[in-house]
């Protein structure tokens, strides 16, 4: 069975399970957040594209059932942005930890949890932890010695039956762009969650699930049915399982949210674009391009062939002094190799960023659903 | 559920059977195990005339010598592809309990008595009734009952002819022996043996001599002269020894010759088939009682020899010094297996001989008296030259003649014959020794 509940809409005025909140999105990228009334019109964390208006919202209007709360506090996100920015050597101007902290906005994205009722038949491989025996022996000054050595392995056995149980709070996708998610933020340490209480949250935003539950249960089917697995391979005392299938029925399913924190902050790039950055709100991963400034680079290379020019025309007047003075060859030629060596060194600020930046590929936060 | 899942119950398939769930709402089948319960006590009768059978080696059957039945014994040939078993801690365990060492009660169903069995016997013939019967002691482990065994090749005949044909061999035995010599019955017995498989990896390590011819010049002599040197080098290597079927005995030296059974344990493991009680009616067979873990301690500190021995055979010079090594065993396994053996015990003049067959192949080992003069008499004869030479010598060289170069003739002549005289007389020893 699948969900066949359509999802109720709720429009800016009706309440939702908290009072403190309501909808708003970004016309830009079409992301939606539950904010709070101060919070309208802020930029939008993950697009900085636009400011966030209030708007009718499709969505459940049951509260989350967990959170996992932010671990990473205002200090360490210095620290996280300092490493971040030292590792580039032309920067844009706006590119200091100081703009990237001030930019930060904190949010919770969604994920769903699933409840569901279980009955039907399963079979599995199932493993057996066993230990075996194993000898080392040592022949020296015409002795031997032996040392026993443990082994572990995995006994496998075929295992079926019928199951008739309940799986609660199997994590599945809430939103379109949830694999780019992952890819932003990382792993989470799931069991590290609280149950949801209004206000823990606190000044944080709230995106929206995009991706609705009659669409993500035939994603979330998977990873409920990993959860079945895990209860027959304990029921059927074994430690280890492969080849698990399932025939059964999915009945009463109820989604509630998971919340998980990031950050989102951003920096302006030579082209005045935004570059978001995302940092786990738990483990401080952080990710997004981290892009070297070309136009300041340019520029670096404009003053320091400059330089090499002014170097270099010292050098011919050197030169046009030896007619006369022929001592002044000696300093000529110093000043025409500190020139060219100095031209030399200016094609470097003029290449780096370009290939710096060709080298950051790494995952980029997605468009938002209106792409 | 749905209406088509209501309409089909789920059933489990055939051979599972339904196991221990720990979490309620879950069933858990699994297959079931192919010998789920221990092998029973087997009484062996003829169907058609009630009288005990037994296995007849020649008919390849449970044969009834009185009025000729043969039922065929259900053979399932294994050879050397018969299951291994790994060194588990679990089976480690159990096979050190042993089987205990109190005696069974087996209620015979012909007569109604009461039997003792004897620790270790798998099988007993009734005193009361001559019923054979199979399977009296039962191990509670699966993998440390017998799994599979060696039928007999030959019958107590044959072998009976193979112990006089071998007593009639050698020349320092009393010259009648064969002839006169009355050999008891000769009783077929399956005896318990491990087999062990592994693979070793060596490394060694020594100082390896090399010889090399240095030319010095001698002042003394005022000439040049060539001389061996040994030139030491630390060396190192490795080889790779995989051992098959490595066969170690699984009874005690208490009841039986070790030496003697070693002699006959050329055993093709080819002949291997699966354990079927009938082969054992009528025939008496033990169970091991060196563990598999003592046997396993004898069987790999003859395997590490071989493999120092590989590893000697790997250096290249004959010059070695400061050797050591280490070898890693994997892939450890074993078997339990029964091998047939005839057993027998002779008598010449006052003593009592013990000889034994494989029932397999015919090898023959066992104790054999010896006619002492005859060995005296060849020590005798080996001294003599030696003797005699020195006797001539010695007045020669009183009388200071040639008698130096006699005397050290019979002195080299004497050494040689002593050495060959302690060899025989060694071996005449051996040959009674039990």
């Amino acid at each position: 069975m699948t969900p066949t509940a359509t999802t109720p809409v709720f429009d800016e005025n009706q309440a939702l399970w908290t009072e403190n909140h309501q909808a708003a999105g970004c016309l830009q990228c079409g992301r939606v957040y539950l904010v709070q009334s101060d919070q309208i019109g802020q930029i939008c964390p993950l697009c900085r594209k636009a400011r966030l208006e209030p708007q009718p919202v499709r969505m459940r209007a049951a509260e989350p059932e967990r959170i996992l709360p932010f671990r990473i506090d205002k200090n360490e996100l210095t620290t996280i942005y300092s490493n971040a920015v030292s590792r580039i050597w032309i920067k844009p101007v706006d590119f200091t930890p100081e703009s990237l902290l001030r930019n930060t906005i904190p949010l919770f994205w969604p994920l769903w949890l699933v409840d569901s009722d279980i009955e039907g038949h399963w079979q599995m491989e199932a493993g057996f932890d066993y230990q075996v025996e194993s000898s080392q022996e040592f022949y020296n000054g015409g002795q031997w010695r032996s040392r026993k050595q443990v082994e572990g392995r995995v006994h496998w056995e075929p295992r079926l039956g019928k199951i008739q149980t309940h799986v609660d709070n199997v994590s599945a996708q809430a939103l379109e762009e949830y694999q780019n998610r992952v890819q932003m933020t990382g792993l989470y340490p799931l069991q590290q969650s609280r149950p949801y209480s209004p206000g823990l949250e606190n000044q944080a935003l709230l995106e929206v699930p995009d991706f609705p539950p009659e669409d993500a249960w035939p994603l979330a089917q998977p990873a409920v049915d990993q959860a079945v697995g895990e209860i027959c391979v304990e029921a059927a005392r074994a430690q280890h399982s492969r080849n698990f299938s399932i025939k059964a029925d999915y009945s009463n399913l109820n989604w509630t949210q998971f919340l998980l924190p990031l950050y989102a902050t951003h920096y302006t790039d030579d082209e005045g674009q935004p570059q978001i950055l995302i940092i786990n709100g738990v483990t401080g991963a952080l990710k997004g391009p981290l892009l070297a400034s070309s136009k300041r680079g340019s520029r670096i290379a404009g003053i320091v062939g400059g330089v090499a020019g002014g170097l270099l025309a010292l050098a011919l007047i050197g030169l046009l002094l030896t007619m006369v003075f022929p001592p002044a060859s000696i300093i000529a030629g110093i000043l025409g190799v500190l020139g060219l060596l100095t031209g030399i060194g200016a094609l470097f600020p003029l290449v780096q960023p370009g290939q710096w930046n060709r080298n950051q590929t790494g995952p980029r936060i997605a468009k938002g659903p209106r792409f | 559920m749905s209406e088509e899942n209501k309409k089909s119950v789920w059933t489990p398939p055939e051979q599972y059977q339904q196991v221990e769930s720990t979490i309620p709402g879950v069933d858990v089948f699994a297959p079931i195990p192919k010998t789920a319960v221990p092998d029973s006590p087997k009484k062996y009768a003829c169907p058609n005339c009630g009288a005990t059978t037994a296995y007849d080696v020649a008919a390849g059957g449970v044969a009834c010598e009185y009025c000729g039945y043969i039922a065929p014994v259900h053979t399932v040939h294994v050879g050397r592809t018969a299951e291994e078993f790994e060194f588990t801690l679990d089976t480690i365990s159990q096979s050190e309990r042993g089987w205990g060492d109190k005696r069974q009660v087996l209620h015979c169903e012909s007569c109604g008595a009461e039997l003792s069995i004897p620790f270790g016997a798998l099988t007993s013939t009734c005193p009361y009734c001559a019923s054979n019967h199979v399977n009296v002691t039962i191990s509670l482990n699966e993998e440390l009952r017998p799994r599979f065994l060696i039928p007999f090749k030959i019958d107590a005949a044959q072998s009976k002819q193979l112990v006089i044909n071998w007593l009639g061999k050698g020349w320092y035995h009393p010259d009648d022996l064969a002839a006169n010599t009355v050999v008891g019955r000769l009783t077929g017995i399956y005896l318990p043996f491990w087999t062990f498989d592994t693979e070793v990896d060596a490394l060694w390590r020594a100082e390896v001599g090399y010889e090399h011819t240095v030319r010095h010049y001698n002042p003394s002599q005022k000439r040049w002269e060539t001389r061996t040197k040994i030139v030491w080098r630390w060396q190192n290597g490795d080889i790779q020894l995989s051992i098959d079927d490595f066969l170690v005995t699984g009874s005690s030296p208490r009841r039986i010759s070790l030496r003697i059974l070693k002699e006959i344990s050329n055993f093709v493991m080819n002949g291997l088939v699966a354990y079927e009680p009938d082969y054992l009616a009528g025939w008496q067979a033990q169970v091991y009682e060196t563990t598999l873990t003592e046997a396993w301690e004898v069987g790999k500190s003859a395997i590490r020899e071989q493999a120092k021995k590989a590893c000697y055979q790997d250096i290249p010079t004959n010059h070695i010094r400061n050797f050591s090594m280490s070898a890693d065993f994997r892939d450890e396994s074993w078997r339990y297996v029964l091998l047939p053996v005839y057993m027998a015990a002779y008598r010449s003049g006052d003593e009592a001989y013990q000889v034994m067959v494989n029932g397999q192949t015919g090898a023959v080992a066992g104790q054999k008296p010896v006619a002492w003069w005859k060995i005296w008499l060849a020590i005798g004869a080996m001294l003599a030259p030696g003797v005699l030479l020195g006797l001539i010598g010695l007045p020669l060289l009183l009388l200071g003649g040639s008698g130096v170069i006699l005397l050290a003739m019979g002195f080299i002549l004497f050494v040689l014959g002593g050495i060959f005289s302690f060899l025989l007389y060694r071996k005449a020893e051996q040959s009674e020794a039990k």
